[in-house]
């Protein structure tokens, strides 16, 4: 029987042309509407070095990159082992290694049991033989395709799009390697029951995280971008560089974050709809004026793709620990918004978002993406990129007459005027001031303007409960997870229900102004509650310590450092285990 | 056959708020926005198409005393929320105001990137030597040597002349005023305000409080106008008139006319078009999906 589901990791040395291998792999795949997942990791070099992309492939909706890999192409074991922990082939895995490789592995050193296949491919060879030398990659391609039944017409097509467009003649190239793997692979014994087996469908899109959010913002009538390279986060500053000077807008590099987050609030104040994407050490220089922002009333989007801290920590690898700074991070009591997506589709919707809320309700909203979801690639449906949009609300003529720009409304909201508007003139500040905008420091004045900013957030509360909940409705096991975490949380639940266990999870989107009452809900008659987060310090468990009332004896926490995303693996060893033990305990007990 | 007479529609008034300045008596603030409340009129300059922004100082003060649009941001960073408004808003007159700590201190790196990029900004510099809101403490501007409240043994660094800056910054007009000279200042921030660029007016502003009545009179003293030949196009020529000891020389430094920060943005634009229809946010979408 088929499989409807193949995972492939390819990892090289610089020059392999990893990335290309799985970009190529997954554009075919999503050409043929089948869902894709892909991830991909670097060694810290700036060019070349080690580098690895697993490609998920699956003929039903998939959720989180696979644990189990199928497939590794491996065309360099030295750099294999700089993935150590990171890059694992299943038990009974095909592993495809380059028969020149000088370092020598064994089925047992990579934990391979006896139904793995292990293929030793001459991959150069074939490369330099077909006439297009250092095309490893597309050997290898050709090889996988023959072995596993991808669509080797699509494939070519994908293969000539990538490298014929300036050149036909690099395109033809690049077919013959693609050729000399495949006829290779169809030499090889046929494995039946490893074949991937689907129905093509519509093309679907392929994303990353990052470009999702960028779409977003245009999408919800971003025409303002300020930012100051940092990785994870880069790729949005440079999409809406390309893009945001044709859609009559401006994407500016500034001089460092300080001046990012400055730009952003100057035209937010001028009436125009504006971002700004960082990481943690980006968002700790903004935060300064993340407080201008509350205090001022100045709606704004922050998104922080998060990365391993504190400090410098590891910039290229995913973390869950600039929860705190985003929740808390301020001097005096500065109101903000908190949102996480947790897939790449999530990344749009709630950019879209944070934009409604930040612009209805004047306030500035952080978005914490983070490097496993902003910059893996996903397949969506073209069609899942819908989403209303909200204006913010100017003073209209009536208002205009004796203008106050911080005039108490019961929902704290009032009307910003645009300037160009004659009769809204007014001065904005970071001073604590009055109804009017002027500076005041009368401590009976701080209370109530604190109050009316402060009370922003509970329309915002009603308003925008969207959360994700995932298992049966009479589930005694519950999973509170954030952000990235949902993926493998997903899978973890499918799998434990399948197994009959009662396990669910849920997954807010908006962190602050904190969901109270969606997460009551959840929890009412549950008997094992787990926290999952990548904080070593648990910071999303402390957080929600604030609000809710989670007993110690029944509340658990699952959490580690990043710098390795979260697995399916580890995630559900843990439910296991705490099944296991409840039912010793209640055996006691009887 | 009678002539009409049209009469300016913004009188100086008419930029005034009601707001009574918190500056001490003398301070040289005053004069500085006596001198923008002319110059505005003098320009017929439209209220409400107008944004004063300024940081954290004394002198940042000033945009709650001006009938426009204000915005007293956070300290050193006035030059970052006015590239926000010009940029995203063109159709809008900017000002940035601010002290010599504010503006060379905590935003003097913004000094130099929205000079480099030749920023359309006026940006009024209000120049006391000194700390004044937190009471007198040693600034980028107090000459070395000096005593404040954080030197009580003298000044142990060199003071910067922010003139000299502008200019090597890439300022593409820099001009000197003292506040204390009202119709001078007046000129010079009519010509900042008419600059297409980034024009920086260092304004000597004295501080009557932190710096005592010697630097007014030092400064009423020392002030001289450039000669009638001097070349403000020539950076040589403008460079000689910084850091000077003997004297300040007020005027229109240096001048030269190259395309604005707003004018490449516009260039790059029509780059970025190659000629084409706007994209709608779809066909942004539509890149995604495989074409082949």
């Amino acid at each position: 029987m088929p499989k409807r589901d193949l995972t492939i990791a390819m990892v090289g040395a610089g020059g392999d042309g990893i990335v290309t291998m799985g970009d190529v792999l997954a554009q075919a795949a999503a050409r043929e509407g089948l869902n894709v997942l892909k991830t991909e990791a670097y060694g810290p070099q700036i060019r070349g070095g080690e580098s690895s992309s697993v490609v998920r492939l699956s003929a039903d909706p998939i959720y989180e990159s696979g644990d189990a890999i199928d497939v590794v192409v491996v065309f360099s074991w030295a750099d294999f082992a700089r993935f150590k922990g990171e890059v694992m082939p299943a038990k009974n895995a095909v592993v495809l290694s380059d028969d020149a490789d000088p370092v020598a592995r064994t089925p047992e050193d990579l934990g391979l049991g006896p139904e793995a296949v292990w293929i030793k491919v001459p991959f150069a060879k074939l490369s330099t033989d077909s006439g297009a030398k250092g095309s490893k990659n597309l050997v290898g391609l050709g090889v996988l395709t023959a072995l596993f039944g991808l669509p080797a017409a699509t494939l070519r097509r994908a293969i000539v799009h990538r490298f014929g467009r300036k050149k036909a003649a690099v395109g033809e190239g690049a077919l013959k390697a693609f050729e000399a793997g495949h006829a290779l692979g169809q030499t090889l014994p046929p494995m039946p029951e490893r074949q991937l087996g689907y129905t093509p469908g519509p093309p679907k899109l392929l994303m990353s995280g990052n470009e999702a959010t960028a779409i977003g913002a245009l999408h919800a009538g971003c025409r303002y971008f300020a930012g100051y390279p940092i990785t994870p986060s880069t790729e949005i500053l440079q999409f809406l560089d390309e893009w945001l000077p044709k859609m009559g807008g401006a994407a500016v590099q500034t001089e460092d974050e300080l001046s990012a987050i400055g730009a952003v609030l100057g035209a937010s104040f001028a009436g125009q709809k504006a971002m700004t994407a960082t990481s943690g050490p980006g968002l700790a220089l903004m935060t300064e004026m993340l407080g201008l922002a509350s205090m001022a009333e100045l709606p704004c989007v922050i998104v922080d793709v998060q990365r391993g801290g504190p400090s410098t920590g590891l910039p290229t690898k995913s973390e869950q620990s600039d929860l705190s700074q985003a929740l808390f991070g301020t001097h005096g009591d500065a109101p903000r918004v908190v949102m996480a997506p947790s897939d790449v589709e999530g990344c749009f919707h709630t950019t879209v978002d944070a934009f409604n809320i930040a612009e209805e309700y004047q306030i500035p909203v952080i978005v914490l993406s983070d490097q496993l979801v902003g910059q893996r690639r996903e397949t969506l449906d073209p069609a899942s990129l819908v989403h209303a949009v909200r204006e913010r609300r100017l003073p209209t003529d009536e208002e205009l007459t004796n203008y106050s720009r911080y005039k108490e409304t019961p929902d704290g909201v009032s009307p910003m005027a645009r300037p160009g508007t004659p009769g809204g003139i007014y001065q904005t500040n970071g001073l604590e001031h009055d109804e009017s905008g002027r500076p005041a420091s009368l401590h009976v004045l701080h209370e109530r303007m604190n109050a009316k900013r402060y009370r922003k957030l509970r329309p915002i509360r009603d308003a925008y409960t969207f959360h994700r909940r995932y298992g049966p409705e009479d589930a005694e096991f519950g999973i509170l997870c954030w952000g990235s975490s949902k993926g493998v949380v997903r899978e973890a639940v499918r799998r434990a229900n399948a197994r009959g266990q009662k396990v669910a999870a849920f997954v807010p989107q908006v962190l602050y102004p904190f969901p109270k009452n969606e997460f009551e809900t959840f929890l009412k008659g549950l008997k094992r509650i787990l926290v999952v987060e990548l904080s070593y310090s648990a910071q999303f468990y402390k957080y929600l310590r604030t609000f809710l009332d989670l007993p110690h004896e029944r509340t658990h926490i699952f959490k580690r450092s990043g710098g390795k995303s979260l697995t399916l693996e580890e995630v559900d060893a843990e439910i296991t285990a705490l099944l296991a033990a409840e039912r010793a305990e209640e055996k006691v007990s009887a | 056959m009678s002539e009409t007479v049209t009469l300016p529609e913004f009188k100086p008034a008419d930029y005034k708020t009601d707001l009574k300045p918190v500056w001490c008596a003398g301070c040289g603030d005053f004069g500085a926005l006596t001198g923008l409340y002319r110059a505005l009129t003098e320009l017929q300059v439209k209220p409400w198409e107008t944004v004063v922004v300024s940081g954290i100082g004394c002198s940042s003060r000033l945009p709650g005393y001006v009938e426009t649009y204000g915005f007293n941001g956070v300290h050193g960073r006035a030059l970052t929320i006015a590239a926000g408004v010009k940029v995203s808003r063109p159709d809008l007159k900017v000002i940035a105001v601010g002290g010599d700590g504010d503006g060379l201190a905590i935003g003097g790196n913004h000094f130099m990137h929205a000079a480099r990029r030749n920023l359309d900004i006026a940006y009024f510099m209000m120049d006391n030597e000194i700390y004044g809101l937190t009471k007198g403490q040693t600034a980028p501007t107090t000459p070395a040597g000096d005593k404040t409240k954080s030197t009580h043994y003298g000044n142990p660094e060199p003071a910067v002349d922010p003139c000299e800056l502008a200019i090597s910054f890439g300022a593409t007009w820099v001009g000197r005023a003292f506040s204390g000279d009202l119709k001078g200042t007046v000129e010079l921030m009519v010509k900042a305000l008419s600059h297409r660029g980034f024009a920086f007016l260092n304004v000597m502003s004295p501080c009557v409080t932190w710096r005592g009545d010697d630097q007014f009179k030092t400064l009423k003293a020392k002030q001289r106008q450039l000669p009638e030949d001097h070349d403000p196009t020539s950076r040589p020529a403008a460079l000689a008139y910084t850091r000077e000891k003997e004297f300040v020389t007020t005027g229109v430094l240096y001048e030269v006319a190259e395309p604005s920060f707003l004018d490449r943005l516009a260039a790059v634009k029509v780059t970025a078009l190659a000629g084409k229809p706007a994209p709608t946010v779809a066909d942004v979408i539509r890149t995604f999906q495989p074409s082949f």
